[in-house]
């Protein structure tokens, strides 16, 4: 190999316009010989790798080689575990006790909120407009102490329209 | 036969395939070492064409061989192993090689003069050879990815085109297109440094 890629190197220098497409160096990288040791630093690297998950095996007495001993024992020993998990799995089964259904709790009334505010029994009272200040009122007057005369320049629908007759009583019209 | 006999007789037959366990296990694990011994060279080229740096190039045929133990079940089912090897050890320098985008790119002109064989040469051609190595290496990371992978893998001259092919995964026809196509940008690439 290193006589090749030696060639090669030299070729290049003695025909230098050969590598138009620059191949002579892929070639010659290509050829390169491996290190030393690299076998056997690949074989400690794979031997010191993790091994792949061995299958369990029977013990020599189940071997076939012992006949009909051996069925047997294997048979019996397929029997107990049988037993074993079946029993297993009733012991568990007969032990746990089935959930009871879900009670109804009644919750007590809430005293007082727990944490928060409380009004402390007062109302609100909402926020109004001051209302018309009354003044003191004056005194009750006879409502016969002004009657205005009825004149005839002065018809009764005019005194209607004007208010007029509002206060004016009906009786004396009556009489 | 009785039926506990029926049963047990399945039973019977795994118990005898476990007898066998270990010596199917040797025998895995020589194929796998005949394998390291014929195919560890080759492959760590592939790796160092790709990575051009020889510990980069070692860890990659450590993890191929690696990967090849666990499914050293299917050694059985691999018609061609060279090829698959160098398919296993391809797909992962490329991974790597993705990776290290991130890094900064090492010297390959001095990775390169230390490596190359230059028995014979003068100082300066040395300088020289590494420089233009150095150069066509950069054109050929200008390369379409396509066309540089059949490129760099038909610098392989144990490779033929129906291997490079199964390599990439793809046809015969595809890798003879890609290759004329690869020359002519190298070509055209060089051509332009020159002038």
């Amino acid at each position: 190999m290193k006589n090749t890629t030696q060639d090669l190197s030299v070729h290049y220098f003695s025909h230098p316009d050969s590598s138009t497409t620059g191949e002579d160096t892929l070639r010659l990288i290509a050829g390169l010989p491996a290190p030393a040791g690299l076998e056997d630093r690949v074989q400690a690297g794979l031997r010191a790798a993790p091994a792949k998950g061995r299958i369990l095996h029977w013990p020599t007495a189940l071997l076939p080689s012992r006949g009909l001993a051996g069925g047997w024992m294997r048979s019996a020993a397929a029997a107990a575990i049988v037993v074993v998990v079946a029993g297993g799995g009733w012991g568990i089964y007969s032990r746990v006790q089935p959930s009871q259904p879900a009670r109804v709790v009644v919750m007590p009334p809430r005293v007082g909120t727990g944490g928060g505010f409380s009004n402390a029994g007062a109302m609100r009272t909402p926020q109004t407009l001051n209302g018309p200040v009354l003044l003191h009122s004056a005194p009750a007057k006879p409502a016969q102490a002004k009657t205005p005369v009825r004149t005839a320049k002065t018809p009764l629908h005019r005194e209607q329209a004007s208010g007029k007759a509002a206060v004016q009583p009906v009786a004396p019209l009556a009489r | 036969m009785s039926t506990s006999q029926a049963v047990f007789s399945g039973w019977m037959k795994i118990s005898e395939s476990a007898v066998d366990e270990l010596d199917r296990q040797h025998a895995e694990e020589a194929a796998l070492a005949a394998l390291v011994s014929q195919y560890a060279g080759t492959l760590y080229r592939v790796a160092f064409s790709v990575m051009r740096n020889a510990s980069d190039a070692e860890d990659a045929v450590q993890e191929a061989f690696m990967r090849v133990l666990q499914h050293r079940d299917m050694l059985g089912e691999v018609r061609n192993q060279r090829v698959w090897l160098i398919r296993i050890v391809w797909n992962i320098v490329l991974d790597r090689k993705r990776r290290a985008k991130t890094r900064p790119e090492t010297d390959d002109v001095a990775e390169l003069a230390r490596v190359l064989p230059c028995k014979g040469l003068s100082a300066e051609e040395i300088a020289s050879a590494s420089q233009h190595h150095a150069h066509v290496l950069a054109c050929v990371e200008q390369l379409p990815p396509k066309e540089r992978e059949v490129l760099m893998l038909s610098a392989f001259e144990e490779l033929t085109s129906v291997e490079i092919a199964t390599v990439l995964g793809i046809t015969e026809s595809s890798v003879r297109s890609r290759l004329f196509r690869a020359r002519n940008l190298m070509a055209g690439l060089l051509h332009h440094a020159r002038s």
